[in-house]
């Protein structure tokens, strides 16, 4: 008896968890639904879902009145070139963290971690006027260039290879061979699956970063997916509603289909990202 | 030879150093040098004036909303995303039986989606006029508020736009915090008919306290700087200043006004709030890692 009402209880709770998942992912069917309506269908019945006479006209238009092609590869640019450098400098800085007897190690770490609690307004200005200086405003490379390094990912890797069992390290010292050899045959296949997810992530971040291509990025043909959004919103609704669901739904396609993918990596990697010590 | 193997060990460390140095560490140099000089950015020479920018700064009137907005900020996104996820958490972990890593899955989603998308979907959605959900609520009788002109409801909606994105980390690392409460010490406590709220006051969140005091910390320092995008890209700051906190400040002041020395001071003065909230975090949530291993 105690059993089937135990049960029942249950049932009821995973409901409510599917009513609240509903509301949480609702704009995003939102987003979706609407994109493919017809702009009066869309003001009309803003509710309903399913469009009347659907239509890709809205997406069509996007092509039509931005360089949106070009502005696609901009962002993807940007994303893998960030995402690659920020590999390698993360896995170069924490191979040394865990495998060398370098001095300061803890200040350095401290160093480190401490760009976490740096607000970017703090770095804004100069970094700003260092691209102007460098004639790089107004380029993608302007955008690259102050995204090198993360200390994400030098935490991540580190991680992962202090995993690693000290004594296969400690064998091939003593067989002396070389740290250039262990780093890519004993320590990159092994920290391989951190490496890829951390990657993903990167290149998420990447792609959805507003905040400093906007100070950075002046004209159309240069802009990244967040800037040409940004052109399809005002407060009151004065622009064109299905079309900006259709950007919407655009820029935010590609991290989603690497999240439904790697979706356990993905958590994993957050997931530890919080734990400490 | 060892000497030779630390310089190796350096130069795998450079690239990360210099790259933190150059655009991180002396750019806040740059700055705190900034926050003394009276400048627009484009002027050939700055005028020194000591400490005016924090004077100002302390004495203006819309530096106390400005203040004021900041901590309303902070209050409300502590609870979207410090006390819901951790409810949550506790629900999924210890109430609900089944479908644990479809839940975690699903509530971190709008994570990976960007905040200039959120911002846009929710202005959509919360449209005044012609949105559904003022369409619901006009259905029950309530007028949706125009919350982007109205004081006090624009941070309200500002903050829920950045939880959709916030809420899922958090709550990842919240659920993977209390996964670490041993089992038994909980399943014992329930066979001694402790009640579940007992339970968890005195038992799992004292024992997840580590990765309560990292949300908590990331909550603020994020969160602060997560909302920037939806004000910058739906309010402004507006109305009137309503809606800005400290990290718009700073960006209004320097590419709004162009008055980089009060933008410099107000950048600094969140870095030493940050800062202290940093030495908490080592306080009590970092140490663990010197003593490991």
């Amino acid at each position: 008896m105690k059993t089937k009402q135990e049960k029942r209880i249950q049932i009821i709770l995973h409901v409510i968890l599917c009513l609240m998942i509903l509301l949480w992912l609702y704009p995003i069917i939102f987003a979706v639904c609407n994109s493919f309506k017809t702009s009066q269908e869309a003001l009309n019945h803003v509710i309903s879902l399913i469009p009347l006479a659907p239509t890709i006209d809205n997406y069509v238009h996007v092509f039509e009145t931005l360089p949106f092609v070009r502005i696609t590869l901009n962002t993807l640019f940007i994303a893998v070139t960030v995402t690659s450098i920020k590999l390698l400098t993360s896995f170069m800085a924490a191979y040394a963290l865990v495998y060398f007897d370098v001095k300061g190690k803890g200040i350095l770490y401290f160093l480190m971690l401490s760009t976490m609690f740096i607000p970017f307004t703090v770095s804004m200005i100069p970094n700003y006027l260092l691209i102007s200086k460098w004639k790089l405003a107004d380029t993608v490379f302007g955008v690259i260039l102050p995204q090198l390094a993360d200390v994400l990912g030098i935490f991540m890797l580190r991680q992962a290879m202090r995993g690693i069992p000290k004594s296969i390290i400690e064998v091939a010292r003593l067989d002396r061979i070389s740290h250039k050899k262990t780093m890519k045959e004993i320590v990159l296949p092994i920290v391989k699956p951190s490496l890829c997810s951390t990657g993903i992530i990167f290149f998420i971040n990447s792609w959805n970063e507003y905040v400093w291509p906007v100070l950075i990025l002046k004209s159309k043909e240069n802009y990244t997916l967040s800037l040409a959004l940004q052109m399809f919103i005002s407060a009151e609704g004065g622009t064109n509603f299905p079309v900006a669901m259709a950007v919407s739904v655009m820029t935010m396609s590609i991290p989603l289909v690497l999240y439904l993918f790697f979706q356990r990596q993905i958590i994993d990697t957050f997931a530890m990202s919080g734990i400490k010590g | 030879m060892r000497k030779f193997e630390s310089i190796k060990g350096y130069l795998l460390l450079l690239p990360s150093l210099l790259a933190f140095c150059v655009f991180l560490f002396y750019p806040m140099l740059e700055t705190i040098y900034l926050s003394f000089f009276d400048w627009n950015l484009i002027k050939p020479t700055k005028k020194f004036v000591g400490f005016s920018n924090y004077m100002e700064l302390f004495t203006d009137a819309t530096s106390l909303v400005i203040l004021k907005n900041t901590l309303l900020y902070i209050a409300i996104l502590l609870i979207f995303n410090l006390v819901m996820p951790y409810l949550l958490a506790l629900f999924l972990e210890f109430i609900v039986k089944k479908g644990k890593s479809f839940y975690k899955a699903v509530f971190f989603l709008p994570s990976v989606i960007s905040l200039v998308v959120g911002s846009i979907l929710y202005t959509w959605i919360m449209n005044p006029v012609s949105g559904p959900l003022s369409f619901v609520l006009k259905k029950v009788g309530l007028t949706m508020p125009i919350w982007s002109t109205t004081q006090g409801w624009v941070i309200a909606v500002l903050c829920i736009i950045t939880s959709w994105k916030c809420f899922g980390y958090n709550f990842i690392v919240i659920l993977a915090g209390i996964s670490g409460v041993p089992k038994e010490v909980v399943e014992s406590a329930k066979v001694d008919d402790v009640s579940m709220h007992k339970i968890f006051l005195d038992l799992v969140i004292p024992m997840s306290a580590a990765t309560g005091i990292y949300v908590l910390i990331y909550c603020i320092v994020q969160g602060l700087q997560f909302v920037y995008t939806p004000i910058k890209v739906i309010t402004q700051g507006g109305p009137n200043y309503a809606s800005s906190n400290l990290i718009y400040n700073s960006y209004h002041e320097a590419f709004t006004l162009f008055r980089t020395g009060t933008s410099s001071a107000c950048s600094v003065i969140t870095v030493i709030i940050f800062m202290i909230l940093l030495i908490l975090e080592f306080r009590f949530v970092e140490r663990g890692i010197y003593y490991e291993n």
